[in-house]
């Protein structure tokens, strides 16, 4: 889902398209920083109160996830800040650390209130219920962040791995990653799970969604990959589409919400 | 080297069971040890190998203590063989290989799986467990999601449409409509089947195996002892089993499981048999795809041909050069995970020694195959069984 920006007095806002009302099925505050920061010359940033002002905890570090996503470097003493409205879901980049004043964004995409009151409840009770979902630890998530979020890849005797692997066939270690894939991929196969065939982590939200799309995609470089397919109430994926890749809430479990890549169809 | 019999093998009706997991695998010993012809009893087995996933984690830790003391098998070495949905297919190997290395005279493989006491959301998630949980699952994708991946690209590269996929499902329906153990006793139609409510685009209810409770056992013997048991003893003519990465994105092939492809060449090495020498093949029809893929993979079928092979019936029951899955597979008969493989080796046993109730034996059956696959083809335990040593 495309950002819309709007920049005035040396501060860029952001909003999902849906205005400063809603972020969309699967963003938030995050999602919107992090397209903003991607889509500004990267620098150093100071994150504080943009941390403070997110609905839910994320499962690892709002640094690091910022860090793997984006050129951006966190640091306390950052040239710019990233603030949130706790009111709205509007993102700013700024040099002031204050904001005298939020602009009014409310226009954009139309929202069905109803869908996005649901929406929001199941993600409540996603976060906070028992989920008898996949389980992969916090620690897990944090190693495999880079790869997970920033498409960061190893490479084995001019091959391009990803996701990351241990040893190669001669018992030898893959050397930590040091290439990116492209941001961009080309789908091989699709399918849409019906509510009642999605995974258990997504049973909640399947339903109000019509179901889950996932896209096995292609990489130029080589590596083959699977995504949940996001923004495609318009659309229908096809083999030989291209997408590209954007950060988004995944799933809520235990307190936590965990993030990774969703392809959009290009 | 030792040869390996199989001389008893029983098993519970596949479906919704009213037992619980000592009552389901009891009976299954029950009717594997009462088919030995001679008298054979548990007290008499050296080792047991038991497939299973565990229940929905009811006794994740020592299931198989905990079975084999509630079947007269007291004492008995025997540990729990996990390898998803082929656990027990990899548990019969280990059975095998045990008695072929000579540790072993009197060897149970069997495998169990109590999945409908489980509520919707455990089910969801215990039968999720087996993919890859960290790039898979997190993806959205089930198995069904992950079959329909395959079934779409196999459509994209070769001649072959769903109703193709239909087939199969309409031909193990009706193989499993007279299976009076099977979990899905219904004649379908090819229109109905055409038309099920879909589950992930494009496979349809009719394309997916039912969730089934279900234990199942089988009784090998070293063959110097063969003939003390039987008159009429199955022969594991040859075993095999392969793996690949557990992610289907990881495979050079989305239409081809290589699992299989090893398993099954090393099988036909062993037992010294040709694909076009198989008579029945029990082979792992979780989704419709998976029997369209195998009967590529094992060899009965070109590649690319499986769609047709469907479409022209030939694994139809007595129709064709080789019957699939005549005991209707995991589309009719059921799917209990862990129970699975050697479930499938109680249907060959029972149709090598012609005791399969009419019209569901295949006439002249002397060599047959079984095709157990774990999870989307991570791994994979293939046997040829025949009258003939």
């Amino acid at each position: 889902m495309p950002i819309s920006k709007y920049s005035v007095d040396n501060v860029v806002f952001a909003t999902s398209v849906y205005g400063e009302r809603w972020a969309g099925p699967d963003g938030d505050r995050l999602t919107i920083a992090l397209q903003l920061l991607q889509s500004e010359t990267a620098s150093t940033i100071q994150i504080d109160s943009f941390v403070e002002s997110l609905e839910y905890t994320p499962s690892t570090p709002v640094s690091s996830i910022i860090e793997s996503t984006t050129d951006w470097k966190v640091e306390s003493d950052g040239q710019y800040h990233l603030i949130a409205s706790n009111s709205s879901f509007i993102v700013a980049l700024t040099k002031d650390e204050h904001l005298s004043q939020w602009p009014d964004l409310s226009l954009g995409k139309v929202i069905d209130e109803d869908r996005e009151t649901s929406i929001h409840r199941a993600w409540k009770k996603e976060v906070s219920g028992v989920s008898q979902g996949a389980y992969v630890s916090q620690s897990q998530h944090m190693l495999a962040m880079p790869s997970r979020l920033g498409l960061h890849a190893q490479e084995d005797a001019s091959t391009i791995v990803w996701p990351p692997r241990q040893l190669n066939a001669e018992g030898e270690r893959i050397a930590p990653a040091s290439n990116k894939l492209d941001n961009r991929a080309f789908i091989l196969t699709w399918t849409r799970l019906s509510a009642a065939g999605a995974p258990s982590e997504f049973s909640l939200r399947a339903p109000l969604l019509g179901g889950v799309s996932t896209v096995l995609v292609e990489f130029a470089s080589g590596p083959k990959g699977v995504f949940m397919l996001a923004d495609d109430e318009d659309g229908q994926a096809s083999i030989g589409q291209e997408v590209s890749f954007e950060v988004r809430r995944l799933y809520g479990q235990d307190e936590l919400i965990h993030y990774g890549l969703k392809a959009l169809l290009i | 080297m030792v040869d390996v019999a199989m001389v008893g093998a029983g098993q519970t009706k596949f479906g919704n069971h009213p037992l619980g997991l000592k009552g389901m695998w009891s009976e299954a010993i029950e009717k594997a040890f009462s088919s030995v012809d001679n008298d054979c009893l548990p007290s008499m087995v050296d080792e047991a190998f038991i497939g299973s996933i565990a229940f929905g984690g009811s006794q994740l830790g020592n299931t198989a203590a905990l079975l084999t003391e509630h079947s007269g098998m007291d004492g008995v070495s025997v540990r729990r063989v996990e390898n998803a949905c082929a656990s027990s297919g990899f548990a019969l190997r280990d059975a095998w290989m045990t008695i072929k290395s000579g540790q072993a005279d009197i060897v149970v493989a069997g495998g169990i799986e109590k999945m409908n006491d489980l509520s919707a959301e455990r089910k969801r998630y215990w039968l999720g467990v087996s993919g890859d949980t960290e790039w898979e699952r997190l993806a959205g994708l089930t198995f069904p999601g992950t079959y329909a991946l395959t079934a779409r690209r196999y459509f994209h590269e070769f001649e072959s449409t769903h109703d193709d996929l239909v087939h199969v499902s309409v031909k193990n329906h009706m193989h499993g409509f007279d299976n009076e153990v099977a979990h899905l006793r219904k004649d379908v139609s090819f229109e109905k089947a055409s038309s099920g409510a879909m589950v992930a685009d494009p496979l349809t209810l009719y394309d997916c195996c039912p969730t089934s409770d279900g234990a199942s056992a089988v009784i090998l013997v070293a063959d110097h002892l063969a003939h003390q048991f039987t008159d009429t003893p199955i022969w594991v003519k040859g075993s095999g089993a392969g793996s690949d990465k557990l992610a289907l994105h990881d495979r050079p092939s989305l239409t081809q499981l290589r699992a299989t492809q090893l398993a099954s060449q090393k099988a036909y090495s062993i037992a010294n048999i040709q694909p076009d020498q198989i008579d029945l093949a029990e082979v792992h029809d979780c989704f419709t795809i998976a029997e369209v893929l195998a009967t590529e993979d094992l060899g009965f079928t070109g590649r690319g041909e499986g769609g047709r092979f469907a479409r022209d019936g030939q694994g139809r029951r007595n129709e064709g050069e080789v019957t699939i899955n005549p005991s209707g597979g995991l589309k009719s008969k059921g799917h209990p995970l862990g129970a699975t493989g050697t479930g499938q080796a109680v249907e060959v046993f029972k149709q090598l020694r012609h005791q399969v109730e009419s019209p569901r034996q295949v006439r002249d059956a002397e060599v047959g195959l079984t095709h157990n696959v774990g999870g989307s083809g991570a791994t994979c335990a293939v046997h040829i069984f025949g009258r003939e040593r």
